[in-house]
């Protein structure tokens, strides 16, 4: 799965969670979390703010102690090995430039403390520089530099010292939404180029589905799906990551199954071969579903708003106290208060158990 | 969305002076100067009262030497001829013990401050409390029932890790470095009128009134909290993601504090230096409890001379006080150009 050519393998390592946890005095921040991570993969930690990424984060670079658990990084195990000797190279969310150094000498930091000699660090931070496009601005201060330019300070800073991991913690959540795309574009070829495992936390799921070979999304301290962008959006492992994923976000509709029928208080159709449940949460995509006329799909909703965003019409509909929303063509036309069947392949439909959360394989494996 | 910047700035930030109009500059220097002036009029009065004889001073005001009144050099001559031993010891006593003092209570302070900013301390309180109890027990029974002490602190040592271990983990109420933080700047708001009597007692039994340590010592603890409210609050300013960062790029603890640490927080330590060297130099009660004529200082010297047989000598005293003021300049003209804010900017986005 991650792209790696000959030269680098070996460089780069992998790493191995199995049962961390971390406890803040009685608040406990991390669950049981274990992952395997490949060697050159692009991990991304996704979840809300307050889920624990960064404490996860802290722990594989050391700066968070591990209240359980262990943490393998290659063939080493690092529980317990201080952040100095685990080899490596964390970009901060708030970058942390050292503001008292000139842009070379932040990025020549790493090999001034490794004692490298001086001819040696000025051709490496000049092509650390040239890489993150900072050729210009060796000798001004990070209080200097716009935003993105000190973005790019810290990524050279990181890449400078080819570490055998990187972390990244929310890296691009302070720029600006155009900068943030173009960054994002050249983390992810920056990544695929240096082969370096990469583990990268984010809130943001359009950063998790365009960079990571394996998202890990996380709740309340807890891993609920860890899985490749397309398995985590075409098969949610369950109701927090469906609800999670995909924007706008999956509708849900509460109710029961009786024999092969899902019944609503408003509404019910046929739900062949489910089970029977007394709670269950039928789920669809704003893009898999169309508008019809009233009783030819699925459920008949109110319209509530109709929102154009320039390539396509979101309409919001309304169906006791529930938001359905759907994504239409941009021509579409529909006026607010009139009443709309909402269509959808069946194959389209997820079920969740309404009490577990869990989704239901009900129709077979999806491709 | 890259509409060019427009230059803006917040309601009570003021133009830059080049570009005020005229009206507004000249009432701005105008008020700027009329406050100079106010300010500066002490210290030349100070100045001029230094070469005035009694007959000037007290038949006064004269303002301008030479026309006004004839300046002399008595006063000057008093202090560094005549009495120059004095003078001097009182000097040199001063700029020992206030140096002394300032550099032992930021060299500690600030690793105080440091720590009580990065690391998280919980001690448990009915551990302290304990503590504080055997330590009272232990020096009650060898003060008052004449108990050997070394008996008296093995048992009190022995006592506390006892209960320390027995009754401690049962009660867990656990201190934050916050209370630690109170508890070091709690110190300083007890009055030191109240503690100079113990003080003395304490210097007293130990045969150390009247020598610069116990001054030292004293000023030392005094300062220390300031020291550390200061600093402290500096230590937080700077991201820990710095260190971190250094951390984890490979620098040593001793690498972090130098290249990281020491540059960032040069500013605090300037200025924390500045006002400790002030407190210490200016400092009067304690040094009147604590010295006699040995470890005199200059504010006690000062002070006497309001006391003699002779009257106020305003003219001695005026030399002494502008002799006082010169080390306080130069120091403040040293440091002033680390005591500049914005040092910063650009270490974490936003
Ligand atoms: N040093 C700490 N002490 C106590 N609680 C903490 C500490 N650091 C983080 N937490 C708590 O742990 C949870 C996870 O925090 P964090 O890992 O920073 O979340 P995220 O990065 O996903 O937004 C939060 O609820 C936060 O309040
Ligand atoms: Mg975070």
């Amino acid at each position: 799965m991650p792209n790696q050519t000959e030269e680098t393998r070996g460089t780069t390592k992998t790493i191995s969670i199995r049962d961390l946890n971390k406890f803040y005095g009685s608040f406990h921040a991390l669950k049981d979390f274990s992952i395997d991570v490949e060697a050159g993969e692009f991990l991304v930690l996704l979840g809300p703010s307050g889920c624990g990424k960064s404490t996860a984060l802290r722990m594989i670079a050391g700066l968070e102690s591990i209240s359980s658990g262990t943490l393998q990084i290659g063939e080493q195990d690092a529980t317990n090995v201080l952040p100095k000797y685990r080899d490596i190279a964390m970009v901060f969310q708030s970058y942390a430039l050292y503001p008292h150094k000139t842009v070379a000498e932040n990025i020549g930091f790493p090999l001034k403390v490794a004692k490298t000699p001086k001819a040696e660090m000025d051709a490496a931070v000049r092509a650390a520089a040239e890489q993150v496009e900072l050729g210009e601005l060796l000798d001004r201060l990070p209080g200097q530099l716009s935003g993105g330019q000190r973005q790019r300070v810290a990524l050279a800073r990181a890449i400078i010292r080819r570490p055998s991991v990187f972390l990244m913690d929310e890296p691009l959540s302070n720029l600006d939404a155009k900068l943030r795309g173009n960054m994002r574009a050249e983390l992810k070829r920056m990544q695929s180029e240096l082969g370096i495992t990469t583990i990268y936390v984010t809130h943001d799921q359009i950063e998790a589905m365009t960079l990571a070979h394996r998202v890990a999304i996380m709740k309340d301290g807890e891993l609920q799906q860890l899985a490749t962008p397309k398995e985590v959006y075409s098969q949610p492992a369950n109701l927090f990551v469906a609800g999670f994923m995909g924007s706008p976000p999956m509708n849900f509709l509460e109710g029961g199954v009786v024999n092969g029928e899902f019944g609503t208080e408003e509404s019910r159709f046929a739900l062949p071969g489910a089970p029977d449940t007394a709670h269950a949460v039928v789920g669809f995509r704003p893009e898999d579903c169309t508008l019809v006329a009233p009783g030819a799909g699925l459920v008949d909703a109110r319209v509530y708003t109709v929102e154009m965003t320039g390539d396509l019409v979101l309409v919001t509909l309304e169906l006791g106290g529930a938001h359905l929303v759907v994504k239409m063509d941009k021509d579409f036309e529909i006026d607010t208060d009139v009443t709309a069947g909402i269509a959808v392949q069946p194959d389209n439909l997820f079920l969740f158990d309404g009490n577990s959360g869990d989704r239901v394989d009900w129709t077979g494996p999806r491709s | 969305m890259s509409t060019p910047a427009r230059p803006h700035r917040s309601i009570f930030e003021p133009p830059a002076i080049g570009q005020m109009s005229l009206a507004t500059k000249i009432v701005l220097y105008s008020v700027l100067i009329g406050w100079s002036l106010f300010v500066l009029f002490p210290v030349y009065w100070l100045l001029i009262t230094s070469f005035k004889e009694a007959t000037a001073v007290n038949e006064g005001p004269f303002f301008i030497p030479w026309v006004d009144f004839q300046p002399s050099l008595h006063a000057w001559k008093e202090l560094f001829v005549i009495d120059y031993a004095d003078t001097l010891r009182a000097y040199f006593n001063s700029i020992i013990i206030s140096l002394a003092a300032t550099a032992l209570s930021v060299l500690v302070g600030s690793m105080a401050a440091y720590a009580l900013s990065r690391v998280e301390y919980a001690p448990n309180l009915i551990t302290i409390l304990f503590f504080v109890a055997l330590l009272a027990l232990v020096a009650v029974s060898v003060g008052v029932w004449g108990i050997d002490w070394r008996l008296a602190a093995a048992v009190g040592v022995a006592l506390f890790f006892f209960l320390a271990r027995a009754v401690g983990n049962l009660y867990q109420v656990r201190l934050q470095n916050g209370d630690i933080l109170f508890w070091i700047i709690s110190q300083r708001i007890l009055a030191p009128i109240v503690v100079v009597v113990p003080i003395y007692m304490m210097f007293q039994s130990v045969r150390m009134l009247d020598t610069h340590l116990a001054i030292i010592l004293t000023y030392t603890v005094v300062n220390m909290p300031i020291v550390v409210w200061l600093m402290y609050d500096f230590f937080n300013s700077i991201p820990r993601d710095l260190e971190e960062s250094a951390q984890l790029d490979g620098a040593t603890m001793i690498g972090i504090f130098r290249e990281i640490v020491l540059p960032l927080s040069r500013a605090g330590l300037a200025a924390t230096t500045l006002l400790v060297m002030i407190l210490s130099w200016n400092e009067y009660l304690l040094a009147l409890f604590l010295s006699t004529s040995r470890a005199q200082t200059m504010p006690i010297l000062v002070a006497a001379m309001n006391a003699g047989e002779r009257g106020i000598l305003w003219w001695t005293m005026s030399v002494a006080i502008i002799v006082m003021i010169i080390p306080v300049v130069v120091l403040a003209v040293i440091l002033q150009k680390y005591i500049s804010k914005g040092l910063l900017v650009g270490a974490v986005k936003g």
